[in-house]
């Protein structure tokens, strides 16, 4: 017992030096973690050596994010995305010098609660810079604003470079889906226009071509390319009341569900004006039946005053409607048809 | 319309006395409905770029066209110069200034301010016109007269046309709109003439407007669209290829298009349907006079070879930089997050953001509910005109959702399908029965053939024929067109309510109404240009942001160092360091660029919102992208990152020149009983600081408003004076007051 509390001693020693590596190692240490891996995945225990512990001559940009789908959090997978990109090409274009001054980690919620505890964090996700620490000097850690830079990969580029002085050619892996998707509708559409080969005639059919056109325009022209661009919500709710709203109160913005209302507007409104049309074609249709059964309404047989008064209702009440969606976002529009 | 009994001869001279008088209001409508701005105001040009074309075209009326070709104009980007003759599309100065010259001979003596201020809402009219034509040989006169009202008062085309915005819109869309009237022409035709016409009336476009490029590559897709419905004709061979060749070397005449039309990817669609026109009508003439088996192996052969070589040698081309690739604002219109990424600048300016579903409507209103109805008939009764009509309708909606600004390009085709939509209503509609029997049974059909189209004319000859109860009754017939009247009315209600309250502000002159509802206008901006023009040396050079240089050298004609014509990004850049740094790092700039007074736009007194302190962001962006090592955006913003010259405004943005400028002398001001000292209206807080020294600058004019501040830069002294308590340490040089702590604690850091 006397001469085994010398020796656990000394194996305490041990151990504990075996833990507070040198520097060289520590780097080693990095090196190989991140050799086969581009980010290094803290736990705890790494946690504590590689970045907490002094001193340190490299820089750790780390993220804390929680990847698992138990907890919700919708922006951390493609910030996650975007910063394993910059990683990536960190590990495969920098130079072996800059290699060895930046490092990117990564801490996920789930593996290491405790570090979100230490770092006193309740929120994710979170990019962190660790510079280089000598001894006893206490800098807190720079965080990158997300909420003003955003978080795509070249951001985070240049958050690094402003922190670091070591610039990052970010590469981003080219994305096939798009290409691919392209690909096989054309070669659908050629498939089928090869089955049918020999009745092309639908090709021929205005109706059809008619209806690919009409599409288009009232697409555009309810602004669906806004959408694509800007990307606004679907609808949003009143904070206070709690009600859904569809159109949002302002000229500049709009969401989604108010231009699929314009868009069924617009084609409300044309389609009362085509209805009025084929009314006073009707005659000319009835001694053509036989002739051109393609034609729309060839197929009910609604009375051409009945048809006549339906288009104008739709014209009118869907009109009417427009404007008052159009009033209800341009305050002091004086003008209304039927109702405000 | 008149009897029917009468002859056929006085019909006719009816139905043109009618078409040229509803022609003619439609060009007075068009241009009285544009002058808003002027009745309230005054004849003045209105916003920046107008101020330019108004000083090129003064310059080139008085110098002559030859002298303007090669105007070197030493007032701008000081001290670079800018070559003017070789950088503007030259259109719209000759237009106006042929105008004045035609006046002159006539001894009409008018300046030519009159001249420009009153040219778009003329050729308002002349698009009207152009218009009728167009739509005429589309459709029907009658669809042409309804296209030609529509777009005298259509807000989408009067937002670029009204009286002194004397831009190369204003005279484009005319020659548009002419152009593609010649080349339905000549295409119905097959005749050299018309396509000729065709061609002077593009170089016309191409001299006028950048966007040509548009019709460029819009006939070539026409062309080739008609070929691959099977629609190929001789006549579609010599229009072409006769409107191509001279296009092409008459778009090569304007200095500023110079060799593009064969050097970049743009122009290249056009050169390939050249091409493939060849080949198709090599195609039909080989087809009579070989063989089936023959003529199989020749073109299917022939044609992949063919059009392979022509791939492959494009790519050379791009490749060895023979022919320029597309340019990045050709790839922002398809890969809308290009100009995000790419292109800052681009994607910057308000007028190139995406178009809202509201600005569609507030723009074209009822006729944006009509046109695709247009556009179902035309394409439901489809021919070799009507395809044109159909591809430019759905190319121009696909760019108008892309970009605001091309709403413009949208407007006519929209005008013209609902002309067509909106004729072939009351086509059918108008006519009581009576009348129609009685025409269809008496030999003056002959007017009817002449005016109306194929489809028409069948509904009314079978009508008469058949059953009562199939009609539509005549009761139900009046309410139709009455009800379509009244959405007639509303949208000429709406577009004069748009134009009067949008499109009719000039921008150079504020107005704003007091509780009483008086008007109270400002006219702080031409106070300070006059006093620019007044009290300073003819040669002065005045820095301002580059959003003003143009109304500098237009209205106080003195030497700017950046305007907008924004070719130099560097230039932009060093002023908008001079603006964010301190105010030493800013003298020496300043001293360098030999800057004499500094013009910043101050809004905070009467609250207006497109100031310098709501730009100076960009100028911090802008000049960060040049020197990244001196300016940081992040510097200017408050420790929770909001861009603030409030409370918590940090030091850089409290010390920057921008700043100091703003509120010199603030402090001392209250604007409202029960606001505080410095209260900014704007921004709608109190400001940072309030005693603002100025050392390196002194305040030389300050406008009644606020609005405009002119600075003058003092003289460097004749000795340094050393003060007594501070050793100014070059590039940390000290100020006084409370920044002097801070400056030291971040140097130490």
């Amino acid at each position: 017992m006397r001469t085994l509390v010398p020796f656990l001693l000394v194996l305490l020693a041990v151990y504990r030096s075996a833990a507070q590596q040198t520097l060289d190692e520590k780097v080693q240490n990095l090196i190989d973690l991140t050799s086969r891996t581009s980010v290094v995945k803290f736990n705890m225990d790494k946690w504590k050596n590689l970045v907490r512990m002094q001193p340190r001559n490299y820089s750790m940009v780390v993220m804390f994010t929680a990847l698992s789908p138990g907890v919700n959090c919708p922006i951390c997978k493609p910030a996650y995305e975007e910063f394993m990109i910059v990683a990536n090409s960190h590990r495969y274009t920098s130079s072996e010098s800059d290699r060895r001054k930046v490092f990117f980690g990564i801490v996920d919620y789930e593996d290491a609660p405790q570090i979100f505890q230490q770092m006193n964090l309740n929120t994710a996700p979170i990019l962190y810079h660790f510079g280089q620490k000598h001894q006893g000097s206490k800098k807190k850690p720079e965080q990158m604003d997300f909420q003003r830079q955003g978080f795509d990969a070249d951001a985070i580029g240049r958050f690094v470079a402003d922190q670091t002085e070591v610039h990052i050619r970010v590469i981003r892996p080219p994305n096939y889906t798009a290409p691919v998707v392209i690909a096989l509708f054309v070669s659908l559409l050629l498939g089928m226009l090869y089955l049918k080969r020999n009745s092309l005639d639908f090709l021929l059919n205005r109706t059809m071509w008619g209806c690919v056109c009409l599409a288009i325009t009232f697409i555009f022209m309810s602004g669906q390319m806004w959408n694509h661009i800007r990307g606004p919500p679907f609808m949003i709710n009143n904070p206070q009341t709690k009600e859904p709203s569809f159109i949002h109160g302002s000229t500049q913005f709009q969401l989604i569900a108010e231009t699929y209302i314009v868009a069924v507007l617009y084609g409300l409104i044309a389609l009362g004006f085509i209805f009025v049309n084929e009314a006073a074609d009707m005659t000319k249709d009835k001694k053509k039946k036989e002739k051109n059964p393609n034609s729309i309404l060839s197929l009910i047989s609604v009375p051409a005053n009945t048809l006549a008064i339906i288009g104008l209702v739709f014209i009118c009440i869907f009109f009417s409607f427009l404007l008052s969606v159009f009033r209800s976002k341009y305050r002091g529009y004086p003008y209304s048809f039927l109702f405000a | 319309m008149t009897s029917t009994a009468s002859s056929r001869s006085s019909r006719v001279g009816a139905t043109t006395l009618l078409t040229i008088v509803i022609l003619a209001l439609a060009w007075f409508v068009g241009f009285a409905s544009r002058l808003f701005a002027i009745v309230r105001f005054e004849s003045i040009i209105h916003e920046f770029d107008p101020w330019f074309n108004y000083r090129a075209t003064h310059h080139m009326v008085q110098h002559g066209f030859y002298k303007f070709l090669n105007w070197f104009d030493e007032r701008a980007w000081y001290p670079l110069g800018r070559i003017v003759g070789g950088t503007v599309y030259p259109g719209l100065m000759v237009t106006s200034g042929l105008i004045h010259w035609i006046l002159d001979s006539l001894n009409f003596h008018v300046h030519i301010r009159e001249v420009c201020v009153f040219l778009a809402p003329t050729f308002s009219g002349l698009t009207a016109i152009a218009t009728y034509f167009l739509t005429k040989e589309l459709w029907s006169p009658g669809a042409g007269l309804f296209a030609a009202c529509f777009i005298a008062i259509s807000p989408g085309y009067t937002s670029r046309s009204v009286a002194g915005s004397y831009d190369n819109e204003g005279i484009a869309i005319f020659a548009l709109q002419f152009t593609y009237f010649l080349w339905v022409k000549s295409l119905k035709t097959g005749s050299i003439m018309w396509a000729s016409m065709c061609a002077l009336s593009y170089f016309y476009m191409v001299s006028a407007w950048g966007g040509y490029v548009f019709i460029i590559n819009l006939i070539p897709l026409h062309a080739l669209a008609l070929i691959i419905m099977g629609r190929y004709s001789s006549r579609l061979f010599v229009s072409y290829t006769s409107f191509y060749c001279l296009a092409t070397i008459l778009s090569m005449q304007v200095p500023f298009v110079g060799f593009q039309p064969v050097r970049t990817s743009e122009h290249m669609p056009a050169f390939g349907v050249f091409g493939i026109l060849q080949i198709v009508a090599l195609m039909h003439y080989a087809r009579n006079r070989i063989t089936r088996q023959q003529f199989m192996t020749l073109f299917v052969g022939g044609l992949t070879i063919l059009g392979g070589l022509a791939i492959v040698v494009y790519f050379a081309l791009v490749w060895g930089g023979y022919v320029a690739p597309f340019s990045g604002r050709f790839y922002s219109l398809w890969d809308t997050g290009y100009a995000k990424i790419h292109i800052p600048i681009i994607a910057s300016v308000s007028e190139h953001q995406p178009t809202t579903w509201v600005s569609f409507f507030f723009d074209l209103h009822i006729t944006a509910a009509v046109f695709p109805v247009g556009l179902w008939y035309c394409i439901k009764q489809v021919n070799d005109e009507r395809v044109f009509i159909i591809l430019y309708a759905v190319s121009a909606v696909y760019f108008a959702g892309v970009m605001v600004r091309l709403m413009l390009t949208l407007t006519p085709a929209v005008c013209v399908l609902a002309g067509i939509g909106f004729s072939y209503t009351f086509e059918k509609y108008l006519k009581d029965e009576e009348t129609k029997e009685r025409a269809s049974s008496t030999a003056s059909n002959a007017k009817d053939e002449k005016l109306y189209d194929k489809a028409a004319k069948s509904v009314k000859s079978k009508n008469t024929s058949d059953g009562e109860e199939a009609q539509v009754s005549s009761n139900v017939r009046t309410i139709i067109a009455i009800i379509l009247v009244i959405f007639l009315l509303m949208f000429v209600v709406h577009a004069t309510y748009v134009t009067s309250n949008a499109y009719s502000h000039p921008s150079v002159v504020l107005q704003s109404s007091t509780q009483n509802g008086d008007r109270i206008i400002m006219d702080d901006f031409r106070e300070a240009y006059h006093w620019l023009r007044e009290n300073t040396p003819e040669d002065a050079r005045v820095m301002s942001w580059w959003d003003y240089g143009y109304q500098i050298a237009g209205m106080a004609n003195r030497t700017t160092l950046v305007d907008n014509n924004t070719w130099n990004n560097s230039h932009i850049a060093l002023v908008g360091k001079a603006m964010s740094s301190n105010e030493s790092a800013a003298y020496e700039i300043m001293t360098e660029l030999d800057v004499d007074y500094i013009l910043v736009i101050f809004g905070g007194v009467i609250g207006y919102s497109g100031d310098d302190i709501n730009k100076f962001l960009w100028m911090v962006r802008i000049a960060q992208g040049e020197h990244p090592k001196d300016i940081r955006e992040e510097n200017y913003f408050t420790a929770s990152g909001e861009y603030s010259t409030g409370a918590g405004a940090s030091e850089t943005m409290l010390n920057c020149l921008m700043y100091k400028m703003s509120y010199y002398r603030f402090g001392e001001t209250r604007v409202g009983y029960n606001h505080q000292n410095g209260y900014d209206r704007t921004r709608g807080y109190e400001i940072g600081k309030k005693d603002i020294t100025l050392e390196y600058i002194e305040e030389a004019y300050t406008t009644e408003n606020w609005l405009v501040r002119i600075y003058k830069r003092k003289k460097l002294p004749n000795r340094p004076v050393v003060k007594e308590t501070t050793i100014p340490i070059k590039g940390k040089k000290v100020s006084q007051g409370k920044n002097k702590k801070g400056v030291i604690r971040s140097a130490k850091a």
